[in-house]
């Protein structure tokens, strides 16, 4: 387990849930259908992860200082609605649980200007030792502030869509 | 139900392009694809937005079974939406590793799709991902949904019934957790 990070983290957001991201839909995410296309959503969703995760000190430079990566193990994505090119989005990510290398995280994408819901996304992800490729234990500053993220976090009302198993659901 | 009947979908019986022959073989195994290095991020593998690229190029190639791909829309008849979708991520791959995308409808309705993709290494055989999805047809000139049309019908209905006989995998139904060791 690391010890520590050699770099300045940047300061911690505890704002709950947390609404720092902020993103505009990309020409090249725009598919034959005129919108964005479902695997770019994912992307979007993946670009606030790695806001969610910088916030808890491993963004680009935990990658670049190959001390460590963070992988996802397994997603899940609503789509409510559509958003063509040049759509600005906004973010709010809640932790829904940690433990001592995975968080389980729940995004709303949101149209930044008309306020509806685009989609949402509960994913998890996984700390990753970058020499063995291995899951890992968080570094201990970043486990520190999941712990200030999570005091924050816990006591958040869980949202609808979370939790879903797909079906017909027929009547 | 006097709107579906005016809408371009429901009142052709045929499709203004040729269906393919229709392959029984269960589950679908048809898709394959190579990863590109515009798919490869900072980590060094496939990135988790472009394992959905890949997969839904795969949804293409299920749909052009009953006459829904991208034919489908370039005629502006309809389109498919994706509702919802699941993905598990299970193991990496790198840049120019060769892919093979099975597909297995789950259920379906009269204007939705319930199946299940899975993504092996074409080479060395490995799962890599699987990714559960909800389609819904689309009429393209109301952009709402709509019954799948008189030609895609009989061949779903068909294709599922060939599917029926599969086992369904463990990744369909998923609810994501972290799950405490006792």
């Amino acid at each position: 387990m690391l010890q520590s990070l050699p770099y300045e983290l940047p300061e911690l957001v505890t704002r709950a849930p947390l609404d720092i991201h902020h993103a505009t839909v990309l020409p090249e995410w725009v598919d034959w259908n005129g919108h964005m296309n479902v695997a770019f959503y994912v992307t979007a969703f993946d670009e606030a992860s790695g806001t969610f995760m910088r916030n808890m000190g491993l963004g680009r430079r935990y990658v670049d200082g190959k001390l460590g990566m963070t992988f996802v193990l397994e997603t899940h994505v609503t789509y409510d609605r559509e958003m063509r090119e040049g759509a600005p989005m906004r973010f709010i990510t809640q932790l829904l649980a940690r433990d001592g290398k995975r968080v389980h995280l729940f995004h709303e994408m949101f149209h930044a200007d008309q306020g509806y819901l685009a989609a949402t996304n509960e994913t998890i992800v996984m700390n990753i030792d970058y020499a063995s490729r291995r899951s890992a234990p968080w570094p201990v500053p970043a486990a520190e502030r999941l712990e200030e993220l999570w005091a924050t976090h816990k006591d958040l009302p869980r949202p609808t869509k979370v939790g879903r198993v797909m079906g017909l659901g027929k009547k | 139900m006097q709107a579906v009947v005016s809408l371009r979908s429901a009142r052709m019986k045929l499709p203004p392009y040729p269906m393919i022959e229709l392959d029984l073989a269960a589950p679908l195994d048809r898709h394959r694809a190579t990863v590109l290095p515009e798919w490869i991020d900072w980590n060094g593998h496939m990135n988790v937005g472009f394992y959905v690229v890949a997969f839904d190029k795969a949804t293409d190639t299920l749909c052009n079974q009953f006459g829904c791909g991208w034919e489908y829309t370039r005629e502006k008849i309809g389109m498919t939406f994706v509702l919802e979708a699941h993905v598990t991520y299970d193991r990496e791959v790198k840049e120019g590793d060769p892919l093979r995308i099975t597909s297995q409808i789950l259920d379906y309705d009269a204007k939705r799709l319930h199946f299940i993709h899975a993504m092996y290494h074409a080479d060395d055989g490995y799962l890599a991902a699987t990714n559960e999805l909800m389609l819904m047809n689309i009429d393209y000139a109301t952009r709402r949904s709509a019954p799948w049309p008189d030609w895609a019908m009989p061949r779903i209905e068909t294709l599922a019934a060939t599917h029926k006989s599969l086992p369904v995998p463990p990744q369909a139904g998923r609810l994501i957790g972290i799950k405490r060791k006792k």
